[in-house]
């Protein structure tokens, strides 16, 4: 065990020694600094109103105002209608409206996995494939340590990488966030406009949900990219092949879509947010148990085909 | 003598359809330093790649201290320290961190084992630069040290003077016979290029097209009993060519100003002296070697590639 975890140490010295690497890190601080940025000076007003201790007769009297608006501009009406809809709900739920804080801008980085799926797909690609490329793998690989277990380190270390930079990204949003947007409280309550209407939930389950949610595609794109590595055992195919595949799943899943065994695609199912809050999965009969076992179907074959290329092939002619 | 650190049974490798190695039987012993000589593309690389266990063997085994390298991996590589074609490095990391990648992978690599071993090989000035700004004669002893760091009781080095200017060949090859001598090291040298391997090694295995076609005790070159090609030149030619046609009894050549004739090496003494005693001016004496140049040429012919 204590030789696995060296190995482990070994990769992420190998990880940490190069400039790229700090490179994905800058660059998640620039776009944790620079959303915040954006967001507070160019922002919705409305987001950041505060309201008294009197807030319903604040929000009648809002809405009053913005029904006056819409019958004078007919054209405008649009984001009136939806603000008073979102008034209405915190009226009928009793929820005072809190402005605009930390907490959520923390809740909407949560897009930026994909940038943390693309940076992790970029390492995943090149832990094994660089071993060749730099020919360090015939040194790496006369040592007294089973090929599984190295791969299996490598792999771990993709992870531990992929985590590091979440934790990271967490950490530079919210305290982005909280410098210039202040916090409502340890953990306050949001109000989202979600397909089927409006719906409140505590904000750091929130957080956990979407953040997890993105872990899902992150983890099996990784994965991917791993083996295609592996087998391969070149970074720029890895890299190319999944990134590709990450930004056209969608649009693979939905061309296909007429067909009974789309469903089966990978990318029909990383998406697990699809069966949250009522919403309609993308292809009829799909459910989260469903999901989850093709997921896990995927992720087997994945890792038994890097496997089976990794431990089972010569290392010759680097 | 001991039992072998190394052994080969009938080592085969077949990639396709074609037999790359044909069935290699021969050992190592401790302490001694082998030659694993043969033309580019004999098979030197793919028979060291089976040794450390990087490409799956076909046929037969490789038996290191006698555990095999197939079904004990672990217990036989644990032996063994090697440098497969060119010493490769992680170039962003110091050639110090470089070894502490390969310590962390052993038990019971010191620190202080790590400073001996970079003493051993005079690294201690610039072990902690990049190993990417190191010339390749850094970059070979960096790889000696990794090969080292566990102590193994076999050291097989690829092509190590590769790239390495005189003064460096002769640095490699003065570890490489202490290491032998000094600690019973079994080391297994491969080249393409005689002169070195004659000069380091105790034994020599010549292979060629897959298949091992002699294996040479470098010594036997030095055989006092062997033949060998002397040239003398004297004045007059012709007094010293009658009393040579009749005491010796091989042929005497007559060149311009020498005369050759083939005699064993503890005969040229005397002939020397008798000349001499004749009254015959010798004005120089050459005894051309018989080298394992010329045996590797006689062995192995032409440089085919099959």
């Amino acid at each position: 065990m204590s030789n696995f975890l060296n190995l482990i140490w070994n990769e992420q010295i190998k990880l940490y020694a190069r400039k790229a690497t700090w490179v994905m890190f800058a660059v998640l601080l620039i776009l944790a600094i620079g959303g915040g940025l954006i967001t507070k000076f160019f922002g919705t007003e409305s987001d950041f109103k505060e309201y008294g201790d009197d807030w319903q007769t604040e929000l009648q009297a809002e809405n009053a105002q913005l029904t006056a608006e819409m019958e004078n501009d007919e054209f405008g009406g649009f984001m009136n209608e939806m603000i008073i809809t979102e008034n209405n709900y915190h009226l009928e739920n009793n929820i005072k409206p809190q402005p605009y804080d930390g907490w959520e801008y923390v809740l909407e980085n949560s897009f930026l996995t994909s940038v943390i799926s693309l940076f992790t797909i970029i390492v995943a690609a090149g832990i094994i494939s660089n071993e060749f490329k730099w020919g360090t793998i015939k040194l790496l690989l006369i040592r007294p340590i089973s090929r599984t277990k190295i791969l299996l380190s490598k792999y771990v270390s993709v992870l531990i990488f992929a985590f590091t930079l979440l934790v990271f990204l967490l950490a530079s949003s919210w305290l982005v966030g909280a410098v210039l947007f202040g916090l409502n409280g340890l953990n306050p309550i949001v109000v989202q406009d979600l397909m089927p209407g409006f719906v409140q939930n505590d904000v750091l389950g929130e957080i956990v949900k979407s953040y997890g949610f993105g872990l899902v595609t992150l983890v099996m794109m990784a994965t991917f990219a791993f083996m295609i590595s592996a087998i391969f055992r070149s970074s720029g195919m890895a890299i190319g092949l999944a990134i590709f595949l990450m930004m056209a799943g969608n649009a693979i899943v939905a061309f296909l879509s007429q067909y009974e065994w789309s469903k089966y695609i990978l990318f029909a199912n990383t998406n697990l947010k699809q069966y949250m809050n009522g919403m309609e999965p993308m292809i009829p009969g799909m459910s989260m148990t469903f999901s989850i076992i093709v997921l896990a179907v995927y992720f087997v074959i994945f890792m038994g085909a890097a496997w089976a290329a990794f431990t089972k092939r010569d290392v010759a002619g680097n | 003598m001991s039992k072998p650190a190394m052994q080969l049974v009938n080592l085969k490798k077949t990639i396709g359809n074609k037999p790359i190695i044909k069935g290699l039987d021969f050992e190592i012993k401790a302490g001694e330093v082998f030659g694993f000589l043969g033309p580019n593309g004999a098979g030197k690389t793919t028979t060291i790649r089976m040794m450390v266990g990087l490409i799956d063997i076909t046929e037969g085994d490789v038996l290191i201290e006698g555990k095999s390298i197939k079904t004990d991996f672990k217990g036989a590589i644990r032996h063994v320290g090697a440098i497969v074609e060119n010493p490769e490095m992680y170039p962003f990391l110091s050639g110090w961190k470089n070894l502490k990648q390969y310590a962390r992978m052993v038990d019971g690599v010191t620190d202080e084992r790590i400073k001996e071993v970079v003493s051993l090989v005079g690294l201690d000035k610039a072990i902690h630069e990049k190993a990417g700004r190191y010339s390749l004669g850094m970059r070979q002893r960096l790889g000696i040290a990794q090969a080292l760091l566990h102590g193994p009781s076999i050291l097989i080095l690829d092509e190590p003077t590769n790239g390495l200017d005189p003064s460096g060949i002769r640095e490699i090859r003065k570890y490489i016979r202490n290491l032998a001598e000094k600690e019973n090291v079994a080391v297994i040298v491969s080249s393409h290029l005689l002169t070195e391997i004659e000069l380091m090694c105790d034994r020599i295995g010549v292979i060629k097209n897959g298949e091992l076609i002699a294996i040479e005790e470098v010594k036997t070159v030095e055989n006092e009993e062997a033949l060998k090609e002397v040239y003398i030149e004297v004045e007059p030619m012709d007094t010293a060519k009658a009393y040579l046609d009749n005491h010796l009894d091989n042929k005497i050549g007559v060149g311009s100003k020498e005369l050759s004739m083939s005699v064993k090496r503890e005969e040229i003494p005397h002939i020397l002296k008798s000349l001499m005693e004749l009254g015959v001016s010798i004005y120089g004496v050459r005894v051309l070697q018989a080298t394992l140049e010329d045996k590797f040429f006689d062995l192995i012919g032409e440089n085919t590639i099959e």
